[in-house]
């Protein structure tokens, strides 16, 4: 809100220059934000909270301004001069509607003359950002920014038998509101109306009908108090917030309504001339007695941890209106730790309800400043997430391998979420946002692939070729009626594994590039093994799917847990993101890495460094199209010869002088004995057994020469 | 070497050198010719050193072996004493003087080589590109080791939560004034299932975790939280943040205070001072903005800081006593405070980002300079 320097001044007496009553109002919690200048004189521009509705008002402001300074406050003269004839007797108002309006309250002027406002008024409005209308609309709206509390004048002839009644709106019921638009009503909202019809939304909009013109002569003043949550609803039913909405939703003094009345009666007077009848019509049905709160020095200890002295904490709650009384046995004692005292909450202040409450109101006033800072005991050790080792040690191998961390926003287009979804049996559904803000961030994601090849895309279409990137990550779903949230780690690779440089050849990215990381990765997981195929999002033939050793070796054989899969992302979901290079996308479930990390590490044991020295023998073999290394290295395995050691494929090719349908494969094998230095005729014997098996079990030759 | 007076393959006699110093000019005139051929060497010419090496120190070759089997050896008695002294200095001189060639033909060598083979040391090395953290993940990291060093554990907890955890249980009913500064992000679900919303902050952890688990609290709660915001260059509809919550039976504002300006000081720097500023926050009573000096000016006042001196951080306060209600601690023994801190702001504070957006592109142009 915009708060004129010199209107504060009017109510309370002010030693400071405008910064400086900025900055110390903002150290009161009144955010001082900005200040400009204007015909009116230094605006602030201050950040009420919502719980400060009684700061929404110049008057407002000078309390907590007189309780910084310590001066004292005037509140603004309300004395119009009033005729004889006596305003119950021209306007009747009934309420019926006692839980939406708390009161009513209606003055009654006449023989107003409509006009311009005075240049000094005018100014004040412009200042605060307002658009002058006239005199009488002026008056309501000067006095709303200086008490806080909105008025509507309405122009009395023009309601039927001139009277009032506060009713819920009619079914359906339909009203023109001041800006023009017909107002479609519903049972719970509130309407000011006349014998015949709604003639305002209550606290909300008046309505164009009785609007006050360059015709009108008698006026009815309204000055109410309407439901704060009734407000709220109906001012987001109708997409209607006004600065009188504002006001009423954050809870208004119903205090207030009668003395703003007045108030403002005196100031159209003022500016506009005319009679304002005797007495005010007052339907107050909601009147509460103000409640008594306690305070303990106690209890300001126990919160705020350092004291505050008995005549500070008292002049601070005077100031404010809490009107103090000392009430402990002790009461002559000075600052007592048994020091109590009983407060009346003003009906300005509804947010001070409890003790905690009022210690706030010292403790901000006091200053938080003067608080000594202490750091808490350590009761007991702190704990880092429990998967944060593994993550760590993922992170830094991925870093290592030359991956970028990318942290996208999950949300995502319906269309390419599906293009990755696997639709297993008992698969959660879509998470979709019921008001989303976008149809292209609808739905939160399903997998991390979406939102790599999205990454991906936004790189590869800035001109950056060569690119690696993951990101650990929740995927969700729904199932049933509950959310699922699942981390996912995802990777995405395109362009060349290796530049080209003075020093290097290049070499594209390919699926044993992806195969390769993933390996070194999750060494650290104890390993993962990858077998042909993966879901329909990746390129057929240059897809895998991942299980991790660990969780492999807990599962009777032929039974596989995917932890994931990766490989080139299909052509076909490519075209869709219009890319025309390669791309590599691979996903993993975490929590098993998790799992397989932790009992990797717990598992690692110490062996013994071999003392006698390992011999290689190459066996260069051909085979039959179709038969893997991986068969080959079972095989060889097969022979359950303690000494191999390793077993490796080192050249693998096909064409020259290899017949057609077969390839040659050069496997080397080490061989390693921890008892002896391995004789000639220890490895002849060994390599004769491999050649015999291989012959026998994949139909190898051995290649000579 | 033949042909000259001084010929070592010579004795002496032959020479006609018999007095002492008929011998002493034939030594001077022996150790002229090394100097000249030395002095002929050519610089890094190492093959050409080895060579002269050898025709004056090779062991059966060599002038000085030659001298000592062809002047001393066969020399009189009188005559060998003066020939053997000598003999010794002409050999400390060739000796040293060739290991100095030795040296410097070496050092001069290595360069000459390095050129002809064309090493370029301003080329770079064979590197190896390797991956960047993200700074959305640096700044969260240190943001958690700063609260682990003072004994605050971390807890994560769900994205998608209950308007019980997320509004409710924090003393924010419906109709709240405050639930307009966080527009909300709701689920499409099944008529009649329970509604489920996107966080708005992470402060619902505050409530599992006093459900689960009894004073002493001391925690924070890294994580992604969605507002219905507009995306602009300070607002991103999913942002992180980190809660903190601290509740036990001595905990007092100065307790929140001392945490607070800690935090600030290994965030922000030693000499940076914080600043307390009264607000108003449903789930904190009393409840206080956190402001440092402005790091940029140091509180002098600057374009960052619009002129404050001052930079707004995060909100905090004591935990309201009504939160205690929802969780049956109990609110007359108990006391503590809390804080909700956006990560994205002080990742943008710490490296001078200014668009929140360049966060959630994940351009790789970007992400490599916070190696
Ligand atoms: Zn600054």
């Amino acid at each position: 809100m915009k708060i004129l320097y010199h209107w504060l001044k009017e109510f309370v007496a002010i030693p400071l220059e405008p910064r400086e009553l900025g900055s110390r109002l903002s150290l009161a919690g009144v955010a001082v934000d900005a200040i400009e200048e204007s015909p009116a004189g230094p605006v602030l521009d201050a950040e009420i909270t919502t719980n400060r509705p009684d700061l929404l008002g110049h008057l407002g402001v000078a309390r907590e301004v007189a309780a910084i300074v310590r001066s004292s406050f005037k509140m603004p003269e309300a004395q119009p001069k009033e005729s004889a004839e006596r305003a119950g007797d021209a306007t009747r108002v009934e309420i019926t509607c006692p839980d939406l309006c708390g009161r009513f309250t209606a003055r009654v002027l006449r023989a107003v003359r409509i006009g311009p406002s005075p240049d000094w008024l005018r100014q004040r409005l412009e200042a605060l950002g307002q658009t002058p209308i006239n005199n009488v609309v002026d008056a309501t709206n000067y006095v709303m920014f200086e008490l806080g509390h909105a008025l509507h004048a309405f122009d009395l002839d023009t309601l039927a038998e001139r009277r009032i009644v506060v009713r819920r709106a009619n079914p359906g019921e339909k009203m023109r509101t001041l800006d023009g638009i017909e107002r479609v009503l519903t049972r719970d909202m509130c309407v000011v109306a006349d014998a015949r019809r709604a003639v305002a939304i209550g606290g909300i909009m008046g309505g164009a009908e009785t609007e006050i013109s360059s015709a009108t002569r008698n006026l009815l003043l309204e000055c109410a108090w309407f439901d704060p949550i009734s407000i709220r609803r109906t001012s987001k039913a109708l997409g209607l917030r006004t600065e009188a909405s504002i006001r009423f939703e954050r809870r208004a003094d119903p205090e207030m309504a009668e003395r703003a009345s007045r108030r403002c009666a005196q100031l159209i007077q003022e500016i506009a001339g005319g009679e304002v009848l005797a007495g005010v019509v007052d339907v107050y049905p909601s009147r509460q007695p103000a409640a008594e709160l306690e305070l303990t020095r106690r209890e300001l200890l126990r919160v705020m941890g350092a004291d505050v002295p008995d005549a500070e904490i008292e002049g601070i709650l005077r100031a404010l209106g809490f009107e103090p009384q000392r009430t402990d046995a002790n009461r002559a004692g000075h600052d007592s730790l048994v020091a109590a005292w009983r407060c009346t909450q003003p009906s300005w202040r509804n947010d001070v309800a409890r003790e905690v409450d009022l210690i706030e109101e010292v403790a901000r006033h006091h200053g938080f400043d003067k608080f000594p800072p202490r750091l808490p005991a350590a009761r007991q050790p702190a704990r880092r997430l429990s998967h944060a080792n593994a993550l760590d040690a993922l992170r830094e191998r991925l870093i290592g391998l030359g991956y970028q961390e990318a942290v996208p926003i999950p949300f995502v287009d319906e269309v390419h979420d599906v293009l990755f979804r696997e639709e297993a049996a008992g698969a959660p559904g879509i998470a979709r946002l019921a008001n989303p803000l976008a149809e292209d961030a609808a739905v939160l994601r399903s997998t991390g692939a979406v939102t790599m090849v999205r990454t991906l895309e936004w790189n590869l279409n800035r001109g950056q070729r060569n690119l690696r990137l993951f990101e650990i990550g929740r995927v969700y779903g729904i199932e049933g009626s509950k959310s699922v949230e699942t981390p996912m780690l995802t990777l995405g690779a395109a362009g060349l594994a290796r530049e080209k440089s003075v020093h290097d050849s290049p070499r594209t990215f390919g699926l044993e590039d992806l195969k390769g990381d993933l390996e070194t990765l999750l060494e650290i997981c104890g390993g993962v093994q990858a077998e042909a195929g993966g879901p329909a999002w990746l390129q057929a033939g240059r897809a895998m799917r991942l299980a991790l050793v660990r969780e492999k070796s807990a599962l009777s054989a032929g039974d596989t847990k995917w932890a994931g899969a990766g490989g080139q992302l299909a052509r076909r979901v490519a075209e869709r993101f219009k890319l025309k290079q390669d791309v590599w996308v691979a996903q993993l479930q975490l929590d098993p890495l998790v799992r397989a990390f932790a009992a990797h590490r717990a598992g690692r044991h110490f062996v013994p460094l071999p003392r006698f020295p390992a011999v290689e023998r190459d066996f260069s073999l051909v085979v039959a199209d179709g038969v893997t290394f991986g068969r080959v290295a079972q095989t060889i395995r097969g022979l359950a010869v303690p000494e191999i050691e390793n077993i490796e494929a080192v050249d693998l090719f096909r064409g020259g002088a290899i017949p057609a349908g077969k390839h040659s494969l050069l496997v080397r094998v080490t061989l390693q004995s921890h008892e002896s230095t391995l004789t000639e005729a220890q490895v002849n014997e060994v390599s004769a057994r491999i050649v015999a098996a291989l012959e026998r079990e994949v139909g190898a030759t051995l290649r000579t020469g | 070497m033949s042909g000259a007076k001084s010929n070592p393959e010579r004795n002496l006699a032959e020479l006609g050198a018999t007095s002492a110093e008929g011998i002493s000019a034939l030594f001077v005139e022996v150790r002229a010719r090394f100097d000249r051929e030395t002095g002929q060497l050519a610089a890094g010419d190492l093959a050409a050193w080895t060579a002269l090496r050898n025709s004056w120190l090779g062991r059966s070759s060599g002038v000085i072996t030659a001298i000592g089997d062809n002047w001393l050896k066969p020399s009189a008695p009188e005559q060998k004493r003066v020939v053997g002294k000598l003999l010794n200095e002409l050999k400390a001189h060739v000796e040293s003087t060739l290991e100095e060639l030795r040296v410097r033909a070496e050092a001069a060598g290595e360069t000459g080589a390095a050129a002809a083979s064309g090493t370029d040391l301003s080329l770079p090395g064979l590197r190896r590109a390797l991956g960047t953290r993200h700074p959305i993940c640096q700044t969260l990291e240190e943001l958690e080791r700063i609260f682990l060093s003072i004994g605050f554990s971390v807890v994560e907890g769900p994205e998608i939560e209950t308007p019980y955890y997320n509004f409710e249980a924090l003393n924010i009913p419906e109709h709240h004034p405050a639930r307009d500064t966080m527009d909300t992000f709701y689920l499409s679900l099944p008529k009649g299932s329970p509604e489920l919303l996107l966080r708005t902050h992470t402060s619902p952890m505050q409530i599992h975790t006093m459900e689960r688990q009894q004073p002493p609290v001391r925690i924070i709660v890294p994580g992604r939280c969605y507002r219905r915001d507009n995306p602009d260059s300070t607002h991103s509809f999913a942002f992180h943040q980190i809660e903190g919550l601290a509740v036990d039976t001595d905990i007092t504002f100065c307790e929140f205070k001392g945490t607070v300006e800690y935090f600030v000081r290994e965030f922000l720097g030693p000499k940076t001072r914080t600043r307390l500023r009264p607000s108003y926050f449903p789930f904190t009573e009393p409840s206080a903005e956190v402001d440092a000096s402005c790091f940029a000016c140091d509180g002098r006042g600057c374009r960052i800081c619009k002129q404050a001196g001052w930079i707004e951080l995060f909100g905090s306060g004591m935990v309201d006593p009504a939160v205690y209600g929802f969780v049956n601690y109990d609110a007359k023994r108990l006391s503590g405070f809390a804080f909700g801190m956006g990560v994205e702001r002080m990742a943008m504070m710490r490296y001078g980002i200014s668009d929140i957006q360049l966060l959630y592109q994940n351009d790789v142009r970007f992400l490599r300079q916070f190696v």
